[in-house]
């Protein structure tokens, strides 16, 4: 049995602000051009991946963020169980894009943290070390963005007022954990 | 610092962006059958304009799709963007 | 020094909250929203310090950013202290220390002083002339003359505060609280733009709001009174959001301006603990708005800067803001009617006023009227020719001006003052309009510079403008805000005006005098000790361009840049070289507008955040294991693990033996990894790779070079074929980005066509890599249901596998030289599979090991690395690797270049390896290596990229790259150090087991 060591272990909480890092969540990185892949997706998923920028759509198990023309990424709505890595949705994707061809699946799982935020802060956080402007963004439920924070790449879905879901790179994510503290104790 | 409008994202900061260089120069299909001179004209050779030049930049921490802006050098206004394949703009 | 100037209660003087400053070591009293300058006025204090060069007594000029000469330094000797801070600017604080900045020992005796008496042997450029030869002195020169010039001292100790960014983005910017701002912002955030109003100062309502004149008045009420009640309705405007005490630093392009809001710098010490004391603005406006306002202008005559001497605005201000007179005896000198209203102003609150000079004979004005009837005597058609008075005026001198202005005629009239002020009409403050990279037009008709052709979506208002009166203001800018905003109407449509100012000014840029020029002292740039005479000096010794003339005369060269005397330097150059101020121009104005402390510039960006690092999964256990950490790129990596008593040569030699005698045990988990999928994956490693792909069986490695198009190495790495279309690709810890970046770079624009996908895996596994005799025992405890026999899994192939119920991927590949597995799991899960390997290896010794020693045993193998022994010079040809270069592949990456006429020189620097004559003489990377050393000049023939000493063949190697190196083989050549020569022979750069044998030992 080998033991999991997840990236964040602290879960931080601010008058206005809440912090913590939600794991293990599935997530997957599916690319395609064709249009027979976003209907393979829809049929396998029951979940229509969204495509206008800057969107996301969700299902009762799973969100999908808009990336780029021909990418997004896939997350579960709920926890999974650490003890195992193999994930249905994944296998079902391998067996109905990439086995046909019709596009990639790659598993992300890991090369992700996310960081669920919570609280009326939230963007005042942001503003301490985004170019990004989040003046529609936060009013708009379901909106993405892929931008920096604190010269680190992140992807951030407003999941609803006053709660997002903040994705970064794993290696990054202590650092920028770390980063955001020090600047939501001073808000 | 500009504002890019990626065609893919919108407006973003341009350090969300990296510049590439000039567009539209097309890799050779047959790069052997060209002379060294020919070769060079290809590898080395790029304009430097004061005025309208047409540039290719990447969204690297966006979309990271490439894409060709038109920018005008003396004042940085950005003319157009345009994505990879489509024609530049004639005006 | 006990004199009370206080002569009225004023809004912004809170005189039941007494606050005690101390100023050059002696303590006064002040109220809470004194600046320091407007409380030592209070105190009678005019000297505040001496001049740049002559160490001319000097004092308070003005009353805000544009001071030049009040200039402080804050706090001496602690941490806090602070150069270069304005008087008229800082905010007085209980606890507060300043001390004069330009003077030694003291202000009141002052040993530079001796240099107003030597100035007629210190020119315009004495420093460049003088200073300059022989060059080698300067570096003394420079020490005596900063000395004398007192420039402020720098903080010796780590800065105790904090400092933040923060990014704006709003729809309107309003920069300016004036009156133009103040109904710009209303006009702007009642009509739904979320708008932004900055002001520098702690208050709004600019000059507006301390103007009490019946002569000046809106609808029938006194400016200041309606206002204020402009003032308060915005305080109540939900989408504006006003920033007092944030003054813009700099207007870029696109509408991006840097602002610095100060917070803390007003309160005592002890009260910014854990604050935020400046933080910096990055606003993004979509519209911006420039309220800016105007600056006073100085006259230029003799000896205009002695202390005493003010802008006639600053004494209003003094007086109506704070409440304080400059003077008793004040004497005013004007070329316009502002003075007037200064002097109504001081009258009403029963100062003196001596006499009003005016340099305009024949002027209609009703201000001019009021004061005339309270028997204040006007001298019309007069200028000041000169003052006297070393530590404060006490005497002006006037003469008559003929009518052209050009000299003074009649007799001198002398008028005992103890404050002068001067007022030469207004200059619009156009710097930030500039620095967007706005085009000035100039006016002739009262000579100044307006904007005339906006860069960006932007407008300038007010008398930033040129509009200086309050009629003007009033029926301008409503116009212009509906046409800029697309407003149908604005409040201020039908207001009422009543305006006593005449327009009528009688500019004379350098006021003549009874003197001959080079005896005068009529100063342009105060800060810098720049006089009309050196402008007129630099034209004389042909200096044109207006920014020659300023930077030799480093006139508008100081922490002011200027903001005074500018507009006077220009107007005498024109008038000396006879050409139109228009065509002449303006000096460039550079942001910031004032300056900005390191600090604020750097923000956040310090101590833990000044970089971001990136960390392993089993980043934790290194920690816990004490080892050294190194920096590849951003990543923390393990860079040995010192053992008690031992030195990282020691624990390099120690790692290094175990790993080839035993096992060794190394986080390879920074490695780039990029998934490839799609039906062209093989035909794209074709394309980007030196070798062919397309045959790679899968379950099999390959080891692959990555070329530039100019045919150089890029980056290397093994891709493994997973299945039929789905390729994992490593690249090195620092190349990972730009590899990746590159190859979507010809996937999007070179080869649409190919049906390919690239998604970055690096972080989401974390590799362990076991190597050494040992390792197979030691991976297959960790993993028992793989079959690790050499049949099943031989060198350079992959197996999926699984540890308990977790998916994980061995790989068989070294970069060792040794028999060794990667093993690529999960992150998550990366820390655990480690921590197995080692219980399992206990028994053989396994030794973790870093980067160093990861280097040294792959030099033993003459594995290169990108990087250390290539730089961007070196094809796989050089590197003596042509046993990866395809000749059969039609096209790659790099393929042309590799034969042009440059690439395929025999004499091109080679790599090779290098062994010492004496084996325990290790090499220094970086070391010249040269044939000859009798030759003159001696000729390098290349450098030394990778040195060690092997503790398994006991002895020193080296890589290197030399000239020809390839046809040298066992020639000797020599690497001249400091102190010695050492002998190398040219070696074959594998050194240890080139039949591979041990790779399935």
């Amino acid at each position: 049995m080998l033991n999991y060591t997840n990236a964040i272990t602290e879960e931080k909480s601010y008058s206005s602000l809440q912090m913590k890092e939600i794991k293990p969540v599935m997530k997957l990185v599916i690319r395609g051009k064709k249009r027979e892949f976003l209907s393979a997706i829809g049929k396998s998923l029951n979940l229509l991946l969204p495509t206008e920028a800057n969107t996301s759509s969700r299902s009762d198990k799973l969100t999908a963020l808009w990336l780029s023309p021909d990418e997004w990424m896939i997350y579960s709505n709920e926890i999974l169980n650490s003890e195992s890595n193999e994930y249905e949705t994944e296998n079902l994707l391998n067996k109905n894009i990439s086995k046909t061809n019709l596009g990639a699946v790659t598993d992300v799982t890991d090369q992700f943290v996310l960081i669920n935020m919570k609280g009326d802060k939230i963007f005042d956080l942001f503003e301490t070390g985004s170019p990004f402007n989040f003046n529609d963004f936060r009013n708009k439920k379901g909106s993405v963005t892929q931008t920096i924070l604190a010269k680190i790449d992140v992807i951030i879905h407003n999941q609803n007022q006053n709660e997002v879901n903040l994705f970064v790179r794993r290696s990054f994510s202590q650092h920028l954990f770390s980063w955001m503290n020090d600047s939501a104790s001073r808000l | 610092m500009f504002i890019i409008n990626c065609p893919y994202c919108g407006e973003r900061e341009q350090s969300e962006f990296k510049a590439g260089g000039e567009a539209h120069i097309v890799r050779p299909k047959q790069p052997t059958e060209l002379s060294d001179d020919e070769w060079a004209e290809y590898l080395f050779m790029r304009k430097n304009i004061k005025g309208i030049q047409f540039e290719r930049w990447v969204h690297t921490h966006g979309c990271r799709k490439w894409f060709n802006v038109v920018r005008d050098t003396s004042n940085d206004k950005i003319k157009a963007v345009y994505k990879m394949g489509e024609k530049p703009p004639t005006k | 020094m006990t004199k009370n100037l206080r002569v009225k209660k004023s809004n912004l003087i809170d005189e039941t909250y007494k606050v005690s400053f101390k100023f050059n070591g002696i303590t006064y009293y002040g109220y809470k929203g004194d600046t320091l300058a407007s409380a030592l006025l209070a105190n009678d204090i005019h000297l505040v310090g001496r001049s740049f060069k002559y160490h001319r007594p000097r004092g308070i000029m003005t009353a805000g950013s544009e001071e030049p000469n009040a200039i402080v330094q804050l706090h001496n000797n602690t941490s806090r202290t602070e150069p270069n801070v304005r008087a008229t600017e800082i905010e007085i604080y209980e606890g507060l220390e300043a001390s004069s900045q330009n003077c030694w020992p003291s202000v009141n005796f002052d040993v530079g002083g001796i240099n107003n008496f030597l100035s007629p042997v210190l020119p315009a450029g004495f420093y460049y002339k003088t200073f300059m030869w022989p060059a080698s002195f300067w570096e003394k020169y420079e020490y005596f003359i900063r000395k004398s010039a007192g420039l402020g001292k720098s903080p010796t100790e780590p800065d105790p505060d904090i400092y933040e960014h923060k990014y704006i983005h709003c729809d309107v910017l309003v920069i300016g609280a004036g009156v133009s701002g103040i109904v710009a912002a209303k006009t702007s955030a009642k009509n739904g733009y979320k708008t932004l109003l900055v002001d520098e100062k702690p208050y709004l309502g600019g000059s507006t709001i301390y103007q009490n004149s019946e002569h000046f008045k809106i609808n029938n009420q006194i400016s200041s009174s309606w206002l204020e009640k402009e003032i308060n309705e915005i305080k109540k405007i939900e989408n504006l959001e006003i920033k007092t005490r944030t003054s813009v630093a700099a207007y870029h392009g696109y509408n991006f301006l840097l602002a610095r809001e100060n917070l803390t710098d007003h309160m005592p010490l002890e009260q910014r603990k854990n604050k935020i004391r400046h933080r910096l603005l990055k606003i993004r406006a979509k519209k911006v708005i420039t309220a800016t306002g105007s600056l006073e202008r100085p006259l230029i005559f003799d000896n205009n800067d002695r202390p005493g001497i003010l802008l006639s605005s600053a004494i209003e201000k003094y007086a109506s803001l704070y409440g304080v007179a400059c003077g008793e005896k004040n004497v005013l000198f004007t070329n316009n009617d502002s003075a007037y209203e200064t002097a109504i102003s001081l009258y009403q609150k029963g100062i003196n006023i001596e006499a009003i000079v005016d340099n305009r004979e024949e002027i209609d004005s009703k201000l001019i009227k009021e004061i005339e009837k309270n028997n204040i005597k006007v001298y019309k058609g007069y200028t000041v020719v000169d003052t006297s008075g070393y530590k404060r005026i006490n005497k002006v001198s006037i003469m008559q001006l003929s009518k052209d202005g050009q000299k003074v005629i009649g007799s001198k009239i002398s008028i005992s003052c103890d404050c002068l002020g001067i007022s030469g009409g207004w200059t619009p403050a156009v710097h930030l309009f500039t620095q967007s990279g706005g085009k000035l037009k100039f006016r002739d008709e009262d000579q100044v510079f307006i904007p005339n052709i906006y860069p960006s979506d932007q407008i300038s208002i007010g008398s930033c403008n040129g509009d200086f009166t309050l009629d003007e203001i009033l029926s301008t800018v409503p116009k212009t805000l509906k046409e800029f905003l697309n407003l149908k109407k604005t409040d201020y449509e039908d207001l009422e005006i009543k305006s006593s100012f005449n327009k009528s000014k009688r500019n004379i840029w350098l006021l003549p005098s009874d003197k001959v020029i080079g005896k005068t002292k009529p100063f342009v740039d105060y800060q810098n000790d720049a006089t009309a005479k050196d402008i007129k000096l630099a034209l004389r010794e042909g200096f044109r361009s207006i920014e020659h003339v300023k930077r030799y005369t480093t006139t508008g060269m100081g922490t002011d840049q200027g903001k005074l005397g500018n507009m006077h330097a220009l107007g005498i150059i024109a008038e000396t070289a006879g050409s139109k101020m228009g065509e002449l121009g303006t000096t460039t104005f550079r942001p910031p507008y004032t300056p900005l402390t390191f600090g604020t510039i750097v923000g956040r960006n310090v101590g833990e955040y000044f970089d971001i690092f990136r960390k392993t999964p089993i980043h934790a256990w290194h920690i816990e294991n004490k080892a050294e950490f190194e920096n590849v790129g951003q990543w923390k990596r393990a860079w040995y693990y010192p053992k008690k008593g031992e030195n990282m040569h020691d624990a390099v030699q120690r790692e290094s033996k175990a790993a080839r005698d035993s096992a060794g045990i190394l986080d390879a988990s920074t490695l780039g990894k990029i998934d490839i999928q799609g039906t062209d994956a093989s035909e794209f490693l074709n394309r980007v790779y030196t070798n062919a792909w397309s045959k790679l069986a899968i379950g099999k490695c390959r080891y692959g070079l990555m070329l530039n198009e100019d045919g150089m190495v890029y980056d290397d790495g093994v891709t493994t074929r997973l299945d039929e279309n789905h390729y994992i690709m490593t690249t090195t810890t620092g190349g990972a980005a730009t590899v990746l970046g590159k190859l979507e770079d010809y996937l999007q624009t070179e080869w649409p066509e190919l049906d390919v996908y690239l998604t970055s895996v690096t972080d989401h596994y974390a590799t362990v890599s076991v190597c050494g005799p040992y390792s197979k025992k030691i991976v297959s405890r960790v993993i028992p249901d793989l079959d690790f026999s050499d049949e099943n899994f031989p060198h350079m192939s992959f197996k999926d596998a699984k540890i308990g119920k977790i998916k994980c991927r061995v790989m068989r590949i070294s970069f060792t030289g040794e028999h060794s597995y990667e093993i690529n799991v999960q992150a998550n899960y990366g820390k655990s599979v480690w921590e197995k390997c080692m219980e399992a290896g206990k028994e053989f010794n396994i030794t973790p090991y870093g980067t160093e020693t990861m280097h040294l045993l792959r030099a033993e193998k003459g594995f290169i690395i990108v990087g250390q022994d290539t730089d961007a010079t070196m094809t796989p040809i050089d590197l003596q690797m042509d046993w990866i270069v395809s000749k059969k592949k039609y096209d790659f990456i790099g393929k042309r270049s590799l034969y042009r006429s440059d690439t395929i020189r025999e004499d091109r620097k080679q790599l090779v390896g290098l062994l010492t004559e004496n084996p325990n003489d290790v090499l220094e990377e970086g070391a010249q290596i040269v044939a000859d050393m009798n030759k003159s000049p001696v000729e390098m023939l290349g450098h030394v990229t990778s040195s060690y000493y092997s503790p398994n063949l006991k002895k020193s190697i080296a890589l290197g790259v030399v000239r020809n190196g390839k046809n040298m083989m066992g020639q000797k050549l020599i690497i001249p150090m400091e102190d010695k020569q050492i002998n190398v022979t040219v070696a074959d750069p594998v050194f240890l087991d080139k039949e591979n044998k041990r790779l399935n030992a």
